[in-house]
């Protein structure tokens, strides 16, 4: 890898870190389990590692943004998540951010 | 199967063990239902190659375990310029200090060559305990989730909070008296407070740590301190300990810019407490003769004792009074607050 490529990969990761966490929170408006979100935000573009995507569910239900529950699905026990109250607080904070990032890049380019 | 499952029990080893069973049940029934999606897919079950192609793309077990920690690093990013600040610090003085003490070790020796040889071999492991020492601390406030103000790194002083400097020429004053301690200053505190801690302890072992040169002249004369000493000397280590535990807790609770008055009068009065075991000497007797039936040295034996216990008088009187001084101003101080609250 190129220095060029090294510092571009660098910077898409750090861009990407705080999209991934908004995308999850987004797709958790809706319960899931950890396979089928991550299926779920591949089909909507945003591929996710699972080792990226797995502990990251923790740590937000850690943060107090998500809850989740164990149950049992197709004869297996799964644990699903989906977004507390205050993690749909806090989405709605990100996102009115995201969305003011968004416009302000538009009106520089 | 059974390949899965070896390496869930791969990764299991390397989790914190309270969440094990949580962490491998949910990460087994994602990767199961991914590996019947791929099933699916085929028709067919895996074969061995292709399970080994697939469990291999999810990374070794302590990358994919590693994931899972709260923290990935020893000092973190908030922390680390103050850390190697201190670092830095601590290694001049360290190798400062422990220069100064080898050649005086060396020279009451007679300057021997192979002592200086084998003083500079030592220094780089003195500076190597010294570097884990500094990093020990600094992992443990790191874990312990301390907050660093910003500015800390700089050393600059961390309240922004200016108005209050300009609320009344009285507060004004009392604020410019009680600036705030930075957080680097409190950790030097912490670490210099270990230092010296180390080299009381090392004292009793090695004389020249406090006396330099002077250690030879013990050798040859003929008196010796009396066991009160050790009462003292046990002493001053205990308050020592309690200082830098005091000052441990003040960091790891974030509350090192608080300044306790209560605390201030209770160390000052604490400090009393060596030099009145000292003057409490049985007899008044501070120093021996090594040899009892020597009465060539009873005389000047008997001044050696007489000036020190007025010389420990003099220095417990002057502590006493500053404590004295210390607690009025500090009521004072408090009585005029109130006032000015009550204004």
């Amino acid at each position: 890898m190129t220095l060029a490529e090294n510092i571009f990969e660098n910077l898409r990761l750090e861009l990407r870190r705080g999209c991934l966490t908004l995308a999850v929170l987004v797709q958790l408006r809706h319960e899931h389990y950890g396979y089928t979100l991550r299926k779920a935000l591949a089909a909507r573009g945003m591929e996710i590692d699972e080792n990226t995507l797995y502990p990251l569910l923790r740590r937000l239900e850690a943060q107090g943004l998500l809850t989740s529950e164990w149950r049992e699905e197709a004869k297996r026990n799964k644990r699903f998540y989906r977004l507390s109250a205050d993690g749909e607080e806090i989405f709605g904070q990100l996102l009115k951010e995201w969305n003011d990032i968004n416009t302000a890049i538009t009106n520089l380019l | 199967m059974e390949m899965l499952d070896r390496y869930l029990q791969a990764v299991r080893r390397h989790l914190p063990w309270r969440r094990q069973d949580d962490i491998i049940a949910e990460l087994r029934a994602n990767l199961e239902a991914q590996l019947e999606d791929r099933e699916a897919e085929r028709g067919r079950k895996l074969t061995d190659a292709e399970m080994q192609a697939w469990i291999r793309q999810f990374g070794s077990p302590l990358q994919v375990a590693a994931r899972y920690q709260p923290q990935q690093y020893l000092i973190g990013p908030e922390l680390f310029p103050i850390y190697r600040f201190v670092l830095r610090l601590a290694f001049g003085w360290c190798a400062v200090i422990f220069l100064i003490a080898k050649t005086v070790e060396i020279v009451g020796n007679g300057f021997p060559i192979q002592a200086w040889a084998g003083a500079l071999a030592q220094l780089p492991w003195v500076l190597f305990v010294n570097a884990a020492i500094v990093t020990l601390v600094f992992a443990i406030l790191e874990r312990s989730g301390v907050k660093i103000p910003e500015g800390a790194a700089n050393g600059a002083p961390t309240d922004t909070d200016w108005t209050r400097g300009v609320a009344s020429p009285f507060h004004a004053a009392l604020d410019k008296r009680r600036k705030p301690k930075t957080y680097a200053q409190a950790v030097i505190e912490v670490i210099s407070g270990w230092i010296v801690l180390i080299w009381l302890l090392l004292v009793p072992h090695y004389p020249f740590l406090l006396m330099g040169p002077g250690v030879l002249y013990l050798k040859v004369t003929p008196f010796q301190l009396a066991p009160v000493w050790w009462t003292f000397y046990w002493c001053v280590v205990v308050l020592n300990v309690a200082e830098l535990t005091w000052r441990i807790i003040d960091l790891l609770r974030d509350r090192w810019q608080e300044s306790h008055l209560a605390r201030h009068l209770v160390k000052q009065a604490c400090d009393l407490i060596p030099l009145l075991i000292i003057l409490a000497a049985p007899g008044r007797v501070l120093v021996l003769l090594k040899n009892p039936a020597d009465m060539t040295h009873a005389s000047a034996l008997a001044q050696i004792n007489l000036w020190t216990y007025r010389g420990f008088e003099a220095i417990a009187t002057i502590v006493f009074l500053q404590l004295v001084w210390t607690t009025g101003r500090m009521s004072l101080e408090a009585y005029r607050r109130r006032l000015a609250t009550a204004r």
